[in-house]
């Protein structure tokens, strides 16, 4: 059973790390925390249901048709509202209250073109793989394993790329960046791509992994996924990977009955919290961050 | 007599670097100290360490014979010890006698309990600090702006009011953190002129961290020398002015 | 088209805008007087609603205890929420306070024996039995309408609220010129020059984010009493943008702003009800109801890139940074 909801655990926790990196590379770069994030998710795990079922499209296919649409999302929600708001020097609130705000119109526009029932994927539910005592979906697989590939694929982008290695010093020190004469323009481009590409894959996989989904599963992911990047350091895009990780981990184990009878399943979500508050107030800058002064 | 204030072996790093290392120092009561030292010598880190907003990695620091090193700034503060910023730091949005008056200790009309019990004693504790306040303005010449927002002040004339604020919290020691900073050479004079006044007619001790090294001449009974995180000296302007090592860290700066 | 001018519709959204005002209310002096990013204040409404009608059911109180005890529950929750949150910067405050409201409601749908579940109050007696919270409330209105002389339930609860609701807008912006209050908007500027100067920043914290919880506590009874009934799914985070809506709407800082913006929004979110006109008229009503919340969330970021400083806030105060 151990192994079992570990297994899970890291199924969950791969989906978290991805949907963390995307809103954590969008606060290091552009101070901004995206709530719309989780319903850009959403809109991808739609985007690719409509691509399988309605074009009749293989998951792979559908899933990069979902990452690509939800990277147009988001670069044009840039071009039409992030980028105004920057140029009128808009702080901290004005932007999280505006994400706010998307997050509600993006929302109601999936309810109004997909409707409030539950979807699934046109993925076989009963094949199983079975690797000594864990037993794994056909669905669960595919996220661990398209998972792992983007999970270094990322790691590979940030550390090794020229952009990554920019993205990187520019959530460092935005300022000093700046005078070193990278075009702030482009990369800030390359953000909102990336941040729509993990949040399409992130919706898919989390949309298979669930094996049902309605619009508002967005939200509901949203909050654990931004526990994952507190947790992990805000800013810090490998802290959200591990982040991810030890959240998706930590919230499967904790319904093991070898701890006490275990937590009830149905309060997993609170699980998630509880780790975030009690790492916050051991560690207040998250397991990666920076400390803040005083 | 032992020391007003002591600070003994305060260590603080920042991820590997010793911002301050092993240093110590001691302010008599009564008396002006002056910290100095190159740029990056640790002398603000020393500084918040001291008033609480650092907390030193080992070190002892006491005011009046009381630890105060693990104790939080407001804390500090009540047990006689007050500073002022680099950048003086007003409460813009609101106006300059309010400013003053919200230094003012022990009042009831602070606290939800007593302000709801206490009404009178409030009211005459708000009479009391209004008038003390506009005291403390009339000493800094900013008492005709008492109704003014402060955040129409010039820089200058922000430090002012940061050092009438502190005053209204009588403190027995005041850190002054580069009081002359910013600040046009008239005033400077005025500055300078108002620490002495205090320390002769209400016996405040001051430990002002300062580059303006006429100044620090001029005022100080005692000067401490900072460089690379330690103390290197600690004496009189005079000695500190012919020390060669203390020559040697400024690289050739006039003393 | 006949609702539009019916009384009783009006008297409606007017007793909402006045329980959207109690809830901004606390926004006020958690956000504009202490600045503290509270996002979830539609917790602290669920706290005040479910302790009051529990009381009421379960342990059989006369309503006019439990509810001076649920306003307690909630400044409560409000003090064991920041004990261990408030010391951490304001974007993670924020992010804990949206989870501490998702869990109360997470918890009042699972603890079907403590709050009766995803079926809401009804249930509240268990199965097979109708529980009703309300009783001396309905007893209380019918009473004041007879003395009063005013036939309707809702106009009678509309004067009751906002009774209420203006003796606290006149306490609040009293206490904002107290001392107390001084303490609070220094706080609010510059924590540490405050603290350099003796404040105890953390209790100060403390006790707006308490007053702010009691206040949706409040917003919380009310709510029960209006509608009689009520589910986990009524306390959703939606409540709590909304109220933040009402609050930038009116304006940051200014206490009186705050029934200003419920009203305006209030008056436009009931307003959009009537769009009778194409292309509003070709849709059915489930789809007419997400087109009105698209069209509220264009407004909402429309005030945040136009006009921040809401209807009745000053550019130079703009207080949203």
């Amino acid at each position: 059973m151990f192994l079992q909801l570990l297994g899970n655990g890291l199924v969950t926790g791969s989906v978290y790390a991805i949907a963390a990196v995307g809103v954590s590379i969008v606060y290091g770069i552009l101070r901004l925390v995206n709530f719309a994030y989780g319903d850009v998710l959403a809109f991808g795990a739609f985007a690719a249901y409509f691509a399988n079922t309605t074009l009749g499209l293989p998951m792979i296919a559908a899933t990069l048709f979902a990452m690509a649409a939800a990277a147009v999302l988001s670069v044009a929600l840039d071009v039409v509202l992030w980028r105004p708001l920057r140029s009128r020097k808009a702080g901290f609130m004005s932007l999280f209250l505006a994400s706010i705000g998307v997050a509600l119109v993006l929302r109601q526009l999936i309810l109004l073109v997909w409707g409030p029932q539950p979807r699934a994927f046109d993925v076989n539910p009963y094949k199983v793989y079975v690797i000594g005592s864990v037993r794994l979906s056909l669905a669960q697989v595919m996220a661990i394993v398209a998972a792992t590939i983007a999970i270094m694929l990322i790691g590979l982008f940030l550390s090794r790329s020229q952009t990554g290695r920019v993205m990187r010093a520019m959530a460092d020190d935005r300022a000093l960046a700046q005078l070193s004469g990278i075009d702030v323009n482009r990369v800030i481009r390359v953000t909102w791509v990336i941040s729509g590409f993990t949040a399409g894959l992130a919706g898919v996989l989390a949309g298979l992994v669930q094996s049902t989904f309605d619009p508002n599963f967005g939200f509901q992911i949203l909050l654990p996924v931004f526990a994952a990047v507190v947790l992990g350091g805000i800013g810090s895009a490998y802290g959200a990977l591990g982040g991810g990780l030890v959240l998706g981990i930590a919230t499967e184990l904790s319904t093991w009955s070898g701890f006490a009878g275990g937590v009830d399943p149905v309060y997993k979500p609170v699980v998630a919290f509880a780790v975030l508050v009690v790492a916050l107030l051991v560690r207040p800058e998250g397991l990666f961050g920076k400390a803040r002064t005083v | 007599m032992s020391a007003l204030l002591e600070a003994r072996d305060v260590c603080k790093s920042f991820g590997g670097v010793h911002a301050v290392h092993h240093a110590s120092l001691r302010v008599e009561a009564g008396s002006i100290t002056a910290l100095i030292g190159p740029n990056g010598a640790g002398k603000s880190t020393l500084f918040n360490c001291i008033s609480g907003f650092i907390r030193p990695d080992e070190g002892h620091i006491e005011l009046g014979g009381k630890r105060i090193d693990r104790s939080p700034p407001h804390k500090i503060l009540h047990a006689g010890l007050g500073r002022t910023f680099q950048t003086a730091r007003a409460f813009t949005r609101m106006t300059v006698l309010d400013n003053v008056r919200l230094a003012a200790p022990s009042h009831p009309g602070e606290q939800i309990p007593t302000l709801l019990t206490r009404v009178g004693a409030s009211r005459r504790r708000e009479r009391e600090v209004t008038e003390q306040a506009h005291e403390l303005l009339r000493l800094v010449r900013l008492d005709t702006h008492a109704d003014a927002l402060s955040g129409t002040l010039s820089g200058g004339q922000r430090k002012l009011l940061d050092l009438a604020r502190i005053l209204m919290a009588s403190p027995r020691l005041i850190l002054l953190d580069e009081p002359m900073a910013g600040v046009n050479p008239a005033l400077r004079e005025d500055i300078l002129v108002h620490i002495l006044d205090l320390r002769r007619e209400r016996g405040i001790a001051f430990l002002i961290v300062e580059h303006d090294l006429g100044f620090v001449m001029q005022a100080s009974d005692r000067v401490v020398v900072m460089n690379e995180g330690r103390v290197l000296m600690d004496g009189t302007p005079d000695e500190v002015r012919t020390d060669a090592r203390v020559i040697d860290a400024y690289l050739g700066t006039r003393a | 088209m006949s609702i539009l001018t019916s009384g009783e519709f009006w008297a409606f959204v007017g007793v909402m805008a006045g329980i959207y005002t109690l809830l901004t209310l606390g926004l006020q002096v958690q956000f504009g007087l202490a600045g503290l990013l509270n996002f979830g204040q539609v917790g602290f409404m669920a706290i005040g609603a479910y302790t009051m009608a529990i009381l009421v059911v379960k342990a059989g109180w006369s309503m006019w205890l439990a509810a001076p005890l649920a306003l307690l529950a909630a400044a409560l929750a409000g003090v064991l929420v920041g004990l261990p949150t408030l010391r951490l910067r304001g974007d993670y405050f924020a992010i804990v306070t949206i989870a501490f409201s998702e869990i109360i409601r997470y918890v009042a749908t699972n603890e079907d024996s403590l709050t009766g579940g995803s079926q809401g109050t009804i249930n509240l007696s268990g199965a097979g039995a109708a529980a009703q919270y309300d009783g001396s409330w309905q007893r209380f209105q019918q009473w004041l309408g007879g003395a009063l002389h005013i036939g309707s339930k809702d106009v009678v609860m509309l004067i009751v609220v906002w009774a209420v609701a203006v003796v606290l807008l006149a306490a609040t912006a009293a206490a904002a010129r107290t001392p107390w209050g001084r303490v609070l908007r220094a706080i609010r500027e510059d924590e540490e020059a405050a603290a350099s100067l003796g404040k105890h920043v953390f209790g100060y914290r403390l006790q707006a984010l308490a007053l702010g919880a009691a206040l949706a506590g409040l917003a919380g009874c009310f709510y029960a009493w209006q509608f009689s009934f009520f589910s986990p799914d009524d306390f959703q985070p939606l409540t709590t943008f909304f109220a933040w809506m009402i609050l930038i709407l009116g304006g940051v800082g200014r206490v009186w702003a705050v029934p200003v913006g419920a009203a305006v929004f209030g008056f436009l979110f009931a307003a959009t009800r009537f769009f009778d006109f194409p292309p509003f008229s070709y849709l059915d009503s489930a789809d007419r109801a997400y087109v009105r919340l698209i069209i509220i969330g264009l407004v909402i970021i429309g005030l945040i890139v136009f006009r921040p400083q809401g209807l009745l806030g000053r550019r130079d105060e703009m207080v949203l940074e």
